[in-house]
Order: C-alpha cells, then structure tokens, then sequence
C-alpha cells in the first residue's frame, strides 16, 4: 500500500505538464488524423467519412509533386545559405570592436519585428509600379523602366521564390548568429593561445579548433532552422499567396491554399507534412549523432 | 489592428446605442407583460472607416425601427467584410444563430433547414429582384433575399484613348486588342487584368461570357472547358504575350489593378459601381476622363453582364421570431432604406421598385439597365469549392496551356 502510494507519489506533479502535452500536442493530432478520413464542407460542417478519399483527391493535384520539390529547395538552399551565412557573421560579432554592443542589439531587430511585417514591407518595396527596391534598381540603370515584366519580381515564379528565399534568409540569420555566438563564447581562449605556440595559422586553427568544438550550437541551430523553414508559411503568403496556381507554393501554404475549400484534403497535406518532419527529424538526430552530441 | 479596434468601437457604440433604445421602450412595454422581442441583426461593413461604417446606417435603420414598433428592438452587429464568413460560420457552429445575416450568402444553411423562406418573413418577395432569385433558392426555394447589388461594365480611361488617338469606346474583342497596343506604345497599361486568388472568377466569367461561354450550361452542368472558354483563354494569353495587359496578369489582384486605373495609369478595365468612389478618392481622373459601357465580347458588346448580390438570410433560431423578422424586413427593404444605402456606398438597389427610382441617375443608369438582364455565378452548393478553385488557378491559363488548366478545373468540379 505505501509502496504504490510511493509509487504513485510524482503523479500529481507529472499531470499538469503531461495535460498539458496531451492537450495542445496530441490530441490536435488525433483530430489532425481524424479530420483526414472525413467529409467535411467548405463551411465546417461533416458529411461523413471519406475513407481515403482526401489522400486521393491529394495525390491526383497536379500541382502537388513540384509544390513537394520546390519545398526540398526552400529548406535545403535557405537552411544552407543561412548557416553559412551565420558562421560568418557570428565569427565577426565575436571579436572585440568598437561598437560591438550596439550592434549585437542592432541584430536582434530583423528578430524581433514579426515576419508578417517584414514580407509585407517586401511586397510593398517590390511593387511593379512603384516600388522603392525597382526605383533604386531604376536609378542605378539595372532595369530599362517600371511597370513591366522585369520590375514585376512576384509575378515572375522563379524570381518570387528567389527573392522570399532572401527573405527567409534575413529573417533567420539572427537566431543562428546568437546560436553560434553563444556557441563561439564557449571556447575556452587558452585552447587558441596553446595552438598559437605550436605555431598553427589562423585557418588551422579555425578548422581543428572552432568548428568542431562548435559542433552542439550548430547542430541545435541546424535542425531548428530546418523546422522553421519547412513550417514557413508568412513570407511566401503575404508574398506571392502561392500563386500564380500553386507555382510558388510549399508544402506548407499549398496546405492552406487547400483548406479554403477542400477541408478533408488540407488535413490530409497536413498529415503528409507532419510525416516530412518526423522523418527529416529522425534521419537528423541518426545522421549528428544527436545524443553523444548533447550529453 | 487598427481596423479590428474600429470595429471594436462601432460594435460597442451599435450596442450602446441599441442598449439606450431597449430601456426607454421597456418603460412603455411594460404593461403588455413579455411583448417584446430582441433580434439579432449581424451585417457586413461596406465603409471604408469610421466616418461612413455601416453601423451608422443600421442603427438609423434600428432606431425608425424601433420608434415604429416599439415592442421590437434589434441588436445591430457589423462585422468587417474580411470577418464576415468566419463570424457567421462561427456563430453556427457553435449554434448561436442570428436571426438576421446581411452580406455573403451560404446555401449550405439553407440544405441544413436553419433558414426561413423569403415568402414567409417578407410581404413582397416579388419585388426582390427575379434575376438573383435563383442564386438565393434551394430546391425551388428561395432562401437568400437580395439586399443589395452590383453589375459590372468596361470602364476605360478617355484621356489615354485620346492621347493614343482612339476614337470609339472598345466593342469587340479585336478593338480590345489594337486599342490596348496603342495604349501599350505610351507606355501605360493597355487593360488590367486581374485574374488572381482575389476575384478571378469574375474576370474570368465576364471573358467567358462574351464569346457565349460560361461556368455552367443551360441544365447546370459545369462546362469550364467548352470550346469557348478554351478559346476565349487563348485569345487572353496571346493578348498578355503581347504585353497589352499589366505583366504577369496570374497573380493580380484586382483592388490593387482598380487602383492603378484610378491613377490614370490602366487604359481600360472591368469594373462595378464600387470602382467609383476609387476613382474620386484618388483625385486623378475628373468626371470627364473616364466613362463606362457594356463588356466587350469576341463579336460585340455583351447584352448580359456579371450581376452580384449581397443577400439578407433569415434563421429559424426557436422558430418563434418570423413574424418580428418579417416586421423589420418589411421596414428595411422600403425604398428609402434602400437607395439610402446605395447612395452611402456607391451599390445598386435590390429591389425593382427602388431600381425604378434609381433608373434615370447618370452614372448608375447604364448599370441599372444591365442588372435586370445580369448572369449571375452558379448557385449549387458546389460552387463555394469551385470558386476556390478557380481563384487558385484561373491565372495560369494564361501562362500554361489553357486547355489543361480548364480541363483540370472542370474534373474538380464535375468530382462533386
């Protein structure tokens, strides 16, 4: 009896998180699931079950094998160009200068504003017509004059999605320079003063020494830029809507250009997306060797 | 955010106002012990801010109302056109039914059994425009009330056809195409076309229809890819490669192309009585710059044009209201209220008898006389999916092949 009591003694403690999972991780899953397999009305209503119906009606969209192609492109070249991108830059923010303070605070503004704003202030600066980025484009001689297909950057698909994967790059670099950073601080400075003595060059140093003690704040800030641009869905919405059709559409907006009218089958693009990123985050954890990683 | 806080404020100002209403008639109604009744009236805002929110016109219409028939009040609640469908979706999901809907219509509401027919909470259902009749029936039954409505004409810019030196208004399809290269060579946009996600399927339609074509056959059938809308799609793809649209027309909206004629900059474009307070607002275009004329079609002008309605919907609720209802109905379609708010908003009446007084107005004329004759979009319960649809991906039929694009969208709508 005490013994279970025992046993049982944590359990208070553990309900309220384990609640908490059960209700705003799971069971939106099992309705995520359930949703799938039904009827459902553009207005909400169900009519029945559908059986696999809405994965039919889903693998039948033409659009769907190159919305699923472009989406690899999106997360591979933005993810990469970003980390890149952010080694860099975090290396700078990390030596002494003048000023360095302001501009750690400097880089948390892109961070801080919301998404939504920054596409939005991107759609407005690439207006055909009279957008700021194609007037100064204009002054500069690189475009002839506004208002024609070479100023129209969002009409054009494979320009739109060039300029929301630059997007997407800005608005994640700041999250990936203080993952570094934090990272680059870790480093014990003797280490560096150690190889100096046997004579090691900067390079060597940066290669044998940084990069692989950088290792756990690259990883963590890897995978959960690969999440976050796989989930994108505000920039390219407030961009391009997707269209025109669905040609510069993710996984992630074709889903909601889906749900407009076609419930069941949105539900069912969501279930194939919540499979993408079981399976993109179980092959990462095997690939980086998550755990040695994090112990 | 700002939008969201006016509405705030209007709905609470609505509601004070109708709560101040209440208690002066609670007084007088007293004696009669449980005579009044509330309704509830939820309605789309037309206003572009607070100094002409539809709020404002509901409550005048609430409060005569109320002086009439002081054993009724009603609670007006405006919502924002963007809010609209999810408020009311919303309060039927949850069953907190209105009694009375003013804006988008569903004829899903009707299939479910929660809506009251026209015929038995309005005197005079005849007098409701027949030409949107069908769009608000349900098996023979009419459900949604036409309240107020809007007909599209080609507007086009005359100072830009002067300046190109054109003589007439366009009338075929070829005028179309020269006069939009002529305004093209002055390095404007020749016609604005905007066929994406916003309105598609209205710009889509008016093309269809003027080389007889359409969404739908005589019997109801979905006819998206007849061989007139293909042809129609591979006259508007050579008419962009030409650069005699605005570029890349696939992902235009059309608020946004409105705009750019009301800045002098678009030689023609399709519009409705709503690009008219566009125009004065921007202040480019006097009165004597720009006209409009009936649609042109492959061979000549079209004699029917696109008629949209915005409907009234009246909820069983506890089925004890109908009576109340048809009272304020009665009072709201009378014609002052209705060419009151046409004149607020620049929309055109529902109602004959208020199309009738409204017949000889200069700028409203030419699309009250097209109104009686108006195609209006399908009205299955299909269509809500299909217009998605088409929204979605009517651009590319002029960057793809249009066949394709058409055929894909007509195997989607004949699935149902």
């Amino acid at each position: 009896m005490t013994r279970l009591a025992r046993a049982l003694g944590p359990v208070p403690w553990l309900l309220p998180a384990v609640a908490l999972i059960g209700l705003v991780v799971l069971w939106p899953v099992v309705v995520l699931f359930k949703t799938s397999f039904q009827n459902i009305s553009p207005d909400g209503f169900v009519n029945g079950w559908a059986g696999l119906g809405n994965f039919r009606a889903l693998f039948a969209e033409p659009a769907l094998l190159s919305v699923v192609l472009r989406t690899v492109v999106w997360v591979v070249v933005v993810v990469a160009i970003t980390m890149v991108l952010g080694l860099m830059l975090a290396q700078l923010f990390n030596v002494e200068f003048p000023g360095r303070k302001a501009a750690r605070w400097a880089l948390i503004a892109p961070w801080a504003a919301s998404v939504m704003m920054t596409s939005l202030i991107f759609r407005w600066a690439l207006d055909y017509t009279s957008g700021p980025i194609n007037i100064l484009l204009k002054d500069l001689g690189i475009v002839h004059s506004l208002g024609t297909n070479q100023t129209d950057w969002l009409g054009r698909p494979v320009a739109a999605f060039i300029w929301m994967m630059g997007v997407a790059v800005l608005v994640s670099l700041p999250f990936t320079i203080y993952a570094l950073l934090a990272g680059l601080q870790t480093i014990p400075a003797d280490l560096y003063e150690a190889a100096r003595v046997d004579g090691a060059d900067s390079w060597r140093m940066y290669r044998s020494i940084t990069l692989p003690l950088l290792r756990p704040a690259f990883t963590v800030a890897l995978l959960i830029n690969v999440i976050n641009i796989f989930n994108s869905f505000p920039i390219i919405w407030e961009m391009t809507r997707g269209q025109p059709g669905s040609s510069t559409s993710t996984t992630t907006t074709f889903m909601f250009q889906l749900k407009q009218a076609f419930i069941g089958e949105s539900a069912s693009m969501s279930v194939l997306n919540f499979a993408m990123v079981i399976v993109i985050v179980l092959v990462f954890l095997k690939v980086t060797r998550w755990k040695e990683q994090v112990n | 955010m700002k939008r969201t806080l006016i509405g705030a404020t209007a709905i609470v100002a609505v509601g004070t106002m109708a709560l101040s209403g209440c208690g002066g008639s609670s007084s007088t109604s007293s004696g009669k012990s449980g005579g009044t009744t509330t309704l509830k009236l939820v309605a789309a805002d037309y206003g572009t801010g607070p100094a002409n929110t539809s709020s404002k016109y509901w409550a005048s219409v609430a409060d005569a109302f109320h002086k009439a028939n002081p054993t009724i009040t009603v609670n007006v609640q405006v919502v924002t056109w963007a809010n609209f469908d999810t408020t009311v979706q919303t309060m039927v999901q949850n069953k907190q039914y209105p009694d009375i809907t003013e804006g988008d219509y569903f004829s899903n509401y009707a299939q479910q059994g929660l809506l009251y027919p026209a015929s038995k909470v309005l005197s005079n259902p005849g007098n409701l425009l027949p030409a949107f009749k069908a769009q608000g029936s349900y098996k023979g039954v009419q459900y949604g009330m036409p309240f107020t409505t809007s007909s599209r004409t080609l507007f086009y810019n005359k100072k830009l056809f002067k300046k190109a030196g054109i003589m007439s208004a366009p009338k075929t399809w070829a005028d179309i195409q020269t006069d939009a290269s002529k305004i093209k060579a002055l390095g404007d946009t020749g016609f604005g076309l905007p066929l994406g996600s916003e309105e598609g399927q209205a710009e889509a339609l008016l093309w269809m229809l003027g080389n007889g074509g359409g969404y739908q056959n005589s019997s109801g059938k979905y006819t998206i890819n007849s061989p007139q809308n293909i042809q129609t799609f591979q006259f508007l793809k050579k008419l962009v490669a030409a650069g005699d649209t605005e570029p890349n027309p696939a992902n235009k909206m059309r608020t946004d192309q409105w705009q750019q004629f009301a800045q002098g900059k678009v030689g023609m474009i399709n519009g409705s009585p709503a690009l008219v307070p566009i125009i004065e607002s921007a202040k480019v275009l006097k009165d004597s710059d720009w006209t409009s004329v009936p649609i042109a079609g492959k061979n000549g002008p079209l004699t029917k044009t696109l008629g949209v309605s915005d409907n009234v919907a009246a909820f069983k609720t506890d089925g004890t209201k109908a009576a109340a209802i048809k009272k304020f109905l009665d009072f709201t379609y009378q014609d002052t209220y209705q060419l009151k708010f046409d004149k607020e908003y620049d929309l055109l009446p529902a109602t004959t008898s208020a199309a009738k007084a409204l017949a000889s107005d200069p700028i409203f004329g030419p699309f009250l006389t097209a109104l009686p004759h108006s195609i209006q979009y399908p009205s299955d319960t299909a269509w809500a999916q299909v217009k998605t649809n088409i929204q979605q991906n009517i651009g590319t039929a002029v960057t793809g092949d249009p066949k394709t694009v058409l055929d894909s969208i007509q195997a989607k709508a004949s699935a149902n």
